[in-house]
């Protein structure tokens, strides 16, 4: 599991003298014999660890959304499980009353994020730092006050019954042996495609001007860079990926809930990126892989001592002191922060 | 109109802890320049302290509130030091701060709920519970409940003291100056250290009365700090950042907004609308309504 990981992370950085391309079919060819293995020998990899292998997969393309904002961009979001909501209740909606097809769903969701993506980015313009921060959380809350309010939402509890999605006619839960397979291979597919559009735009004129507005916004300006222009349009690629996201997340659960927009949402999407680095592509992906497995890991911990209380949630907090003291740039960052610091 | 001004009087009382939450909340910002995201995990931890004072140890309300406005205090030190003061040191704050801040929070919160478990705790009745009638306009009548107004005295009683103390001894002076230009202020022999302490001190006390008053009002629990910590903040922001006066203001508007939400609208909003109101104010008038107009701090 873990090298399937690893491969696909190491896409984009090039590593072992892979390139690209290389990397990307190790790492579907190792997925596929995943499931193949699955398929032909039974229980061969235990349900749970491909539960945890979707949620790594998933949580990779929400890291990877935030990746815009707070690594290219440079601003904090506490808010981005709104995104990740907007496309899992857009799609939950259109499948449950107007019986839309599922891949038509997610476009929809992503329009709607990218269209809720807009105030946010354009409240960026007027207010900065950690006033943005407290923005971008009540942005969220809110959100999740209308979702518990309204009973066409279905309120508290959320709606349930999502249908799987179909693929040539065929169920995507009967792909595989296991109902997870045919998940896996759909988001390791996404998250690729994703890495692969950062990694383009990382060396585009537009991942250039992201840079420059991130170094010092007025000089951006001062340099012709349409500031306003260029805090929208990373809101909004950040919103819909995320939002493509939270599509999957309504298919692979069958239901959503308000908890979709919870701030521990937000909050985990951010220490993805911090833990695991901004910037690099490959370190935001690591970072949701060990952020998913870590907990995972410490829950079994809690069930062998039968303690009362959650370990990791302490440790967490924890993880994040000590990192931002020994660390800031995160695991697989770049050296950038600190470089910033001392220059400051 | 009656039950529009019983609403608005019931929203005193909660509108006067967001203020003591609201000032925790900018004192700190005005001087280290960082959200203490910690706050509202101390002023849980104050309502704790005001728990397990009252509960085990029997003291009547005043002495159980001043001990857990001490306990408050030296928490928000101790999180200073283990938290902000290195990276101050290293002169990474602002990079960082904010994630070691939400961190410290996590780790408080859920070592407090694993430490006290998670089930709601309520206090022991310390002043009885009686409706004093203010007025009486025909036969219907606009009450006050006895605890509410104890809170919302005490509430503003703290604030005035913070105030005549900002206003009249050097040390809150030299505060206030802080807030303008620390640099200069160092460089006019202030021992910039330890002014930053008695801040955090102040702040957390402050946070901890907010919590003991809550905990007269109603059940506490581990994780209220959350909620509580970011309506503060939308007070502080709605009063004006800096302004003592301003966050009394705003905290009374809010609490008082929230019941009117609640009364009118939905009780499920009612949580919800500090959150517009903070949006919308920082939108339209960063500068909040009494607040001074603030350089930009990141």
């Amino acid at each position: 599991m873990e090298s399937k990981k690893k491969a696909s992370a190491h896409k984009t950085d090039w590593f072992f003298g892979l390139n690209g391309t290389a990397t990307f079919f190790v790492s579907l060819v190792l997925i596929l014999v995943v499931c193949y293995i699955n398929n032909t020998i039974k229980n061969a990899v235990p349900t749970y660890f491909q539960h945890v292998i979707v949620n790594c997969l998933l949580n990779a393309v929400l890291a990877l959304g935030l990746n815009f904002i707070s690594g290219y961009l440079g601003q904090t979001s506490l808010g981005h499980a709104v995104f990740f909501g907007i496309g899992a209740y857009t799609t939950a909606c259109l499948l449950k009353y107007t019986g839309l097809n599922f891949w038509v769903s997610i476009p929809v969701g992503m329009i709607a994020a990218a269209l809720a993506a807009v105030p946010l980015a354009l409240s960026s313009l007027r207010v900065k730092g950690q006033f943005l921060i407290v923005i971008t959380y009540a942005f969220c809350e809110i959100f999740r006050y209308i979702c518990i309010n309204t009973p066409a939402l279905g309120g508290n509890g959320g709606l349930a019954g999502i249908q799987s999605p179909l693929v040539f006619g065929t169920k995507i839960t009967k792909i595989a042996a296991t109902n997870k397979g045919g998940y896996m291979i759909l988001l390791f597919l996404m998250v690729s495609a994703v890495s692969y559009f950062t990694w383009r735009v990382e060396r585009s004129r537009t991942g250039y001007a992201f840079h420059a507005i991130r170094e010092d916004e007025i000089a951006a300006r001062a340099m012709g860079i349409n500031i306003k222009y260029f805090k929208v349009l990373a809101m909004m690629i950040s919103a819909t990926i995320c939002a493509m996201a939270g599509s999957v997340q309504a298919a692979f659960a069958t239901m959503v809930s308000p908890e979709l927009f919870s701030s521990a949402k937000s909050i985990q999407i951010l220490t993805f990126v911090v833990i695991g680095g901004r910037m690099s592509i490959k370190g935001v992906i690591l970072g949701a892989a060990l952020l998913t497995i870590l907990p995972e890991f410490l829950h079994s911990i809690k069930d062998m001592f039968s303690m009362s209380f959650d370990p990791w949630t302490i440790l967490y907090g924890i993880l994040l002191v000590v990192m931002m003291r020994v660390r800031p740039q995160g695991f697989w960052g770049k050296k950038d922060v600190e470089a910033e610091e001392e220059e400051a | 109109m009656v039950d529009f001004l019983q609403q608005v009087i019931n929203g005193l009382a909660q509108g006067g802890i967001y203020s003591l939450i609201a000032i925790g909340w900018t004192t700190v910002f005005g001087i280290v320049g960082i959200i203490n995201w910690t706050h509202g995990e101390i002023y849980m931890l104050g309502a704790y302290a005001g728990w397990l004072i009252t509960t085990y140890a029997h003291l009547p309300i005043i002495p159980s509130l001043l001990l857990s406005m001490v306990l408050g205090a030296f928490i928000a030190m101790a999180v200073d030091e283990i938290g902000y003061r290195p990276l101050r040191k290293k002169g990474v704050l602002a990079a960082t701060g904010f994630i070691t801040a939400l961190g410290l929070s996590q780790t408080i919160r859920y070592s407090a709920s694993a430490g006290f478990s998670p089930n709601p705790k309520a206090y022991p009745v310390l002043v009885n519970q009686e409706l004093i009638t203010l007025v009486s306009i025909g036969d219907k009548k606009i009450t006050i409940s006895s605890v509410h107004l104890i809170v919302l005295f005490s509430a503003v009683v703290i604030m005035s003291l913070l105030e005549l103390f900002m206003k009249k001894t050097l040390t809150g002076k030299a505060m206030l100056a802080a807030s303008q230009d620390m640099q200069t202020l160092r460089l006019m022999g202030v021992n910039a250290e330890s002014l930053i302490k008695i801040t955090f001190a102040i702040s957390g006390a402050l946070g901890a009365a907010a919590g003991f008053f809550i905990g007269m009002l109603y059940y506490i629990n581990p994780m209220m700090g959350a909620l509580a910590g970011l309506k503060g903040w939308s007070c502080a922001i709605l009063g004006g950042i800096g302004s003592i006066a301003g966050s009394l203001v705003g905290g009374i508007i809010l609490g008082i907004v929230e019941n009117l939400t609640a009364g009118y609208i939905s009780t499920g909003y009612k949580d919800a609308i500090g959150f517009m109101v903070m949006i919308l104010v920082l939108l339209i008038r960063p500068s909040g309504l009494m607040g001074y107009r603030f350089e930009e701090k990141v």
